[in-house]
């Protein structure tokens, strides 16, 4: 990529981020630097001092950690804790790790960095340049966030300088009681101890003190070599909660004279309310409301009653009429507008190396391979449905959400009724799986105006299964069309992809953000092609956004989770048609980055690949860079009577740096299991305007007799560190569609797989 | 939805009264037109879904798309009830489910016996197997048409649940059905 | 069945309660917004994903799916199984292999693990995936599932 291509890309661009950020940048440099005031110290308990937004320690010694993203599962609580508790000295059994509040102080200024439009690969002036520059806008936002596989690396530093700068005055502390230099004093497990006296203080005896104190200007945080916790397995903070059942959820929620809802939103996504009829339902025990809920985002009715099945009940026996939405009714009509789209639409080119079109126009046909690629809309189906308890009192909000955004909430709740932002206060619970759905809003949105309209009383506001499953905020649909023009030696010379799909910001911007206009290309749609680490002479990616209004989101991997099963299914197809081994392929093309090659190679051996397998068998291979983490996996099939069985998956990673192994382990696991979990039969479709399934009879997930064995193999090599959550979805999706060509020599390019072959 | 109901129970009971006038009119061989309308009932899927070969119960109807495996990996176990950890009756209660897609319920709901499979099997060898005390459950045939009127699960049949299409016709006129074909000396079908 | 109010007693973790609740109600919510036992999550309301597996008289059923009136004997919640503040062996065996994720599907899972080991103490591979395909995990946690019911195995084996 040239630097001219590159700055054209970054004007276009970052006219979305200067929307996003009005009247944030104009306020300078100054500004950006002042730090935002400690949320903390709000809401401390009595003789309890805070440190900073991360540290809070009481006299009898309570340490707590706030851990200020969402657990959704991704074990970040406890990662996040220790990288406070490594430099704080503190053991993670001793302490206690709290979300915490909503804050600014909590800005994921690494979520936004990554929002730029260049590969991860791509260390040029600008692209550090850019990167930095939407850190700010990040910290302008204030932006908390728990997405885009981030929290990880966005609290690398600022997490362990917290627990530094907190332990340093603790020393500073004792040091001034003693007479005694800091530097000679040591911190263990919560304790300063003087080795000349022996004398030792416990962290919560001095906390008063220190917090009082300024920490050293400038702090040395520890070398890898000397940690004792991260790097390590950790055993997770939250998992005595988990399997005890204890009620730490959204939906767990209990507060007194609390009362129950349920909504039912128009199934025609974004189509008005023609009429309600609520005469029976208002008839039904328990039941005190039906309530019009009615914002830019869908529009609807809850009821309110004394228990959430009163309330489904009551909710099925109110009549509505629905109008219609924007988008064609039917999965067919769906279907013509991103065709349409793909044929005739603009694309925006995230990658545009050498020149394609006079690398095609002398191509001998036999020598072209060419390929179209679909998926559908997906639903993300967390386990705990959508909700969220909201209590509207003297003019202040309180919503307690299992979210992904606590900061976006806090603005978006209290404006929908009308009170101010810092008049709402978000109580982040765990939550029930994200997978990206509880980085929308909208279910805090409506429980807040469920709330009200009860009169002060708090009010639960669950969504049924069917509920969640249509009006999901769904992965896009996408088309791709491909084409390649090989070498003599087999290997591409050049590559040609478009895609298309609806635009995610250009879904999200509306609902939320009606006044800002999301202009420019939307780099989630090549997200996957347009930036993998093959280097091919003449090699474009152009991403086209399709005009289909229906709601879509941040689902799992985002534009990754197509584009890894588009691009490394179309290599898989160039190397069948080239003659060459899938691996051998990746090794030239990515040969010039090493990170590529190491895991291809360490996933080759894992795998065996190459060695004779037992008849009914095959394997098949993938690749994908994202949030910064190298992927390669392996899957292999077998033929059980005609129907397929994912027999084993092997996956090697290298996400630079891991803190916590068992953690990462789990994160790619469940990332892959997630991935061929939709490449087996998930799938959402249209009639009447309104999504076809309904629950997990006809949206069918992934379940344990179907889930293959996984083995993880981790490799640190990659100098930028990468994220956990997500990159382990995209190529296993790729990888299983390989491999049952290589079983059945079908070439199935467009999911689920299982409209073409049946699986266990 | 209702539409839908409307339609599919409208066309069941169609089928049924055809049968049932065919037998009346006296057509050609009262046995035969007795076993067709016996066979509608036997070979529809809420009776065959459970009559199994594969120990794996079916799923059909208007919410499942075409006739599929029950999900969740449901096998008929040693007893016929399930295995551990995952019984029948785990989700299967004694009365059908009332929530819409809800596990529909009769008492002791239990796969056929391995012996009784005839799922997609066709008239002919339904009709022998029916008449076969070592495939029938060691009954004559006065006591199937007694086991048909009155078990529970069997019954389940035509009362199934909202959303689900019932089998053609009543307990009371399969058991008529029945009789008629007995007395007639049970004739099956050529195919 | 009659579908009229009544007050009925259920036996739950062996204490016993009076709810004034319609009798079609299901068990799940009489447990979740009467009683306040919340292990049993919601997750579907048509028994396809586990999440809300109790105990009735020992036998695993999906609480969302039993109404209260069919209820006849006593209910086991997944707060039920720890005995005098001890996690039962199954709970344990999670823990050390470090199975949940999100957990939301965990209290359920943990059920019917239970329920199967009581039936098979030595489970193969085949009898975990009878008996746990009711139970759905959108985390991916099955692989360490596996390994949980096969470490409880073994633990109960050397006790």
């Amino acid at each position: 990529m040239t630097m001219a291509t590159l700055g054209k890309i970054a004007r276009r661009t970052f006219l979305i981020g200067t929307g996003l950020v009005a009247g944030g940048l104009a306020v300078g440099y100054y500004y950006y630097r002042k730090p935002y005031p400690n949320p903390l110290e709000d809401e401390l308990a009595e003789g309890e001092a805070t440190f900073n937004p991360y540290v809070k320690i009481a006299p009898d010694n309570t340490i707590t950690l706030i851990a200020p993203r969402a657990e959704m599962g991704q074990g970040v609580s406890t990662t996040l804790a220790a990288l406070v508790a490594e430099e704080l000295d503190v053991r993670l059994d001793q302490v206690i790790v709290e979300h915490g509040p909503a804050g600014h102080a909590y800005a994921n200024t690494t979520m936004l960095e990554e929002g730029v439009p260049f590969p991860h690969f791509d260390e040029s002036t600008v692209a550090e340049l850019m990167r930095s520059g939407m850190a700010v806008a990040g910290k302008f936002l204030g932006l908390q966030g728990t997405g885009g596989s981030t929290s990880i690396v966005d609290g690398f530093y600022k997490m362990r300088q917290a627990g530094a700068a907190a332990r340093e005055v603790l020393k500073l502390a004792a040091a001034k009681r003693l007479g005694a230099e800091p530097g000679s004093l040591w911190t263990s497990d919560g304790i300063v101890t003087d080795p000349a006296s022996g004398t030792t203080f416990t962290y919560g005896e001095l906390a008063q003190e220190a917090a009082a104190l300024a920490p050293p200007a400038e702090i040395r945080l520890r070398e890898k070599s000397e940690w004792k916790i991260l790097g390590k397995p950790q055993a997770r903070i939250d998992m005595r909660a988990k399997v005890t059942g204890a009620p730490i959820f959204g939906i767990d929620v209990r507060l007194p004279d609390m009362l129950f809802a349920t909504l039912r939103m128009n199934p025609y996504r974004g189509g008005p309310i023609a009429s309600l009829d609520d005469a029976d339902a208002m008839k039904m025990r328990g039941v005190l409301k039906v309530v019009k809920v009615e914002t830019g985002i869908a529009n609807g009715y809850a009821v309110i009653a004394d228990n959430t099945w009163r309330a489904f009940q009551a909710a099925d026996a109110v009549k509505a009429e629905w109008g219609k939405g924007t988008y064609p009714p039917d999965s067919a009509g769906i279907r013509q507008a991103l065709e349409a789209a793909l044929k005739e639409g603009d694309a925006s080119y995230g990658r545009d190396d050498g020149n394609v079109e006079t690398a095609f126009a002398d191509a001998p046909r036999e020598r072209i391979v060419e390929a179209d690629y679909g998926v559908p809309y997906l639903a993300h189906a967390t386990m705990e449905p959508m909700n969220a308890t909201a209590r509207l009192k003297d003019g202040r909000l309180d919503i307690w959400a299992p979210n992904q955004m606590p900061t976006m909430v806090r603005q978006l709740a209290a404006a929908a009724v009308g009170i101010e932002t810092a008049d709402c206060f978000v109580h982040t619970t765990y939550l029930g799986g994200g997978f990206g759905r509880r980085g929308d809003v909208d279910y805090a949105i409506y429980a807040a105006i469920v709330a009200s309209k009860t009169e002060g009383r708090p009010v639960q506001v669950t969504w049924t299964r069917e509920e969640d499953m249509q009006q999901d905020m769904y992965r896009p649909a996408a088309l791709g069309r491909f084409r390649a023009r090989l070498g003599n030696d087999g290997l591409p010379v050049a590559v040609d992809m478009r895609i298309a799909a609806p635009s995610i910001i250009g879904s999200i911007l509306p609902r939320y953000f009606p006044s800002i206009s999301p202009i420019g290309p939307d780099k989630s749609i090549t997200d996957g092609s347009a930036n993998q680490p093959y280097t091919i002479a003449n090699y474009r990616v152009g991403g086209i956004k399709a005009p289909v209004s229906i709601p879509v989101g941040f689902w799992r991997s985002v534009g990754n989770s197509f584009n890894g099963f588009f691009h490394e299914g179309f290599m898989d197809e160039i190397a069948v048609a080239g003659g060459l081994d899938p691996l051998e392929l990746r090794r030239k093309l990515m040969a010039a980055y090493p990170t590529a090659v190491n895991v291809v190679d360490k996933v080759g051996a894992m795998s065996r690949w190459g060695e004779k397998l037992p008849p009914g068998t095959a394997k098949g291979f993938a690749f994908t860079l994202s949030f910064g983490t190298w992927v390669a996996q392996v899957v292999q099939v077998a033929d059980v009577g005609g129907r397929i069985r994912i027999e084993k998956v092997w996956c090697a990673a290298d996400p630079g740096q891991v803190m916590d192994p068992a953690i990462f382990e789990a994160q790619m696991m469940s990332g892959i299991v997630y991935g061929l979990s939709s490449a087996i039969g998930e799938e959402i479709t249209f009639a009447d305007g309104a999504a076809e399934q309904s629950n997990f009879h006809d949206y069918t997930p992934m379940r344990i007799h179907q889930c293959p064995q996984i083995e993880v193999g981790i490799l640190e090599t990659a100098h930028r560190m990468g994220g956990a959550g997500e990159p382990g979805t995209p190529p296993s999706i790729p990888a299983l569609a390989n491999a049952v060509h290589a079983l059945t020599g079908k070439r199935i390019r467009s999911m689920p797989l299982s409209k073409e072959v049946e699986f266990l | 939805m209702i539409d839908l109901l409307k339609a599919l129970t409208g066309f069941a009971g169609c089928a049924v009264a055809a049968l049932l006038s065919a037998t009346a009119a006296g057509a050609q061989d009262p046995g035969l037109d007795a076993w067709r309308g016996i066979y509608a009932v036997f070979s529809h899927p809420r009776c065959a879904n459970c009559h199994v070969e594969d120990d794996r119960p079916r799923w059909s109807g208007a919410h499942y798309g075409r006739t599929r495996v029950h999900d969740m990996n449901v096998q008929r176990g040693a007893d016929g009830l399930g295995n551990p950890g995952m019984r029948c009756t785990t989700c299967h209660q004694e009365q059908n489910a009332a929530q819409r897609h809800g596990p529909p319920g009769a008492p002791a709901w239990h796969l056929a016996p391995a012996e009784m499979v005839w799922w997609q099997k066709s008239s002919k060898e339904i009709c022998e197997q029916v008449k076969d005390p070592a495939r029938n459950g060691n009954r004559t045939l006065d006591e199937i048409a007694l086991h048909v009127r009155d078990d529970d699960l069997v019954s389940w049949g035509w009362q199934p649940g909202t959303g689900r299409e019932p089998a053609p016709g009543s307990a009371e006129e399969t058991y008529q059905l029945l009789r008629q074909w007995s007395a007639a000396g049970a004739p099956c079908p050529a195919d | 069945m009659t579908l009229e109010e009544t007050t009925m007693k259920l036996n739950v973790n062996g204490s016993e309660h009076e709810i004034d609740v319609e009798t079609e109600m299901p068990l799940l919510w009489a447990l979740r917004d009467e009683l306040d036992i919340r292990g049993p999550k919601f997750g579907c309301g048509i028994a396809q994903c586990g999440a809300c597996t109790v105990f009735i008289d020992g036998e695993p059923v999906r609480s969302c799916s039993v109404t209260v009136g069919e209820v006849s004997g006593a209910v086991t919640t997944i707060e039920g199984l720890a005995a005098d503040g001890r996690l039962h062996p199954v709970q344990q065996a999670w823990i050390d292999e470090q199975v949940a994720q999100c957990g939301y599907c965990q209290a359920g899972q943990v059920m019917t693990a239970i329920a199967l080991l009581e039936a098979i103490p030595d489970p193969t591979d085949a009898d975990i995936d009878n008996a746990m395909s009711g139970n759905l995990c959108r985390c991916g946690t099955y692989p360490r599932i596996r390994a949980a019911i096969k470490r409880a195995a073994s633990a109960t084996a050397g006790a």
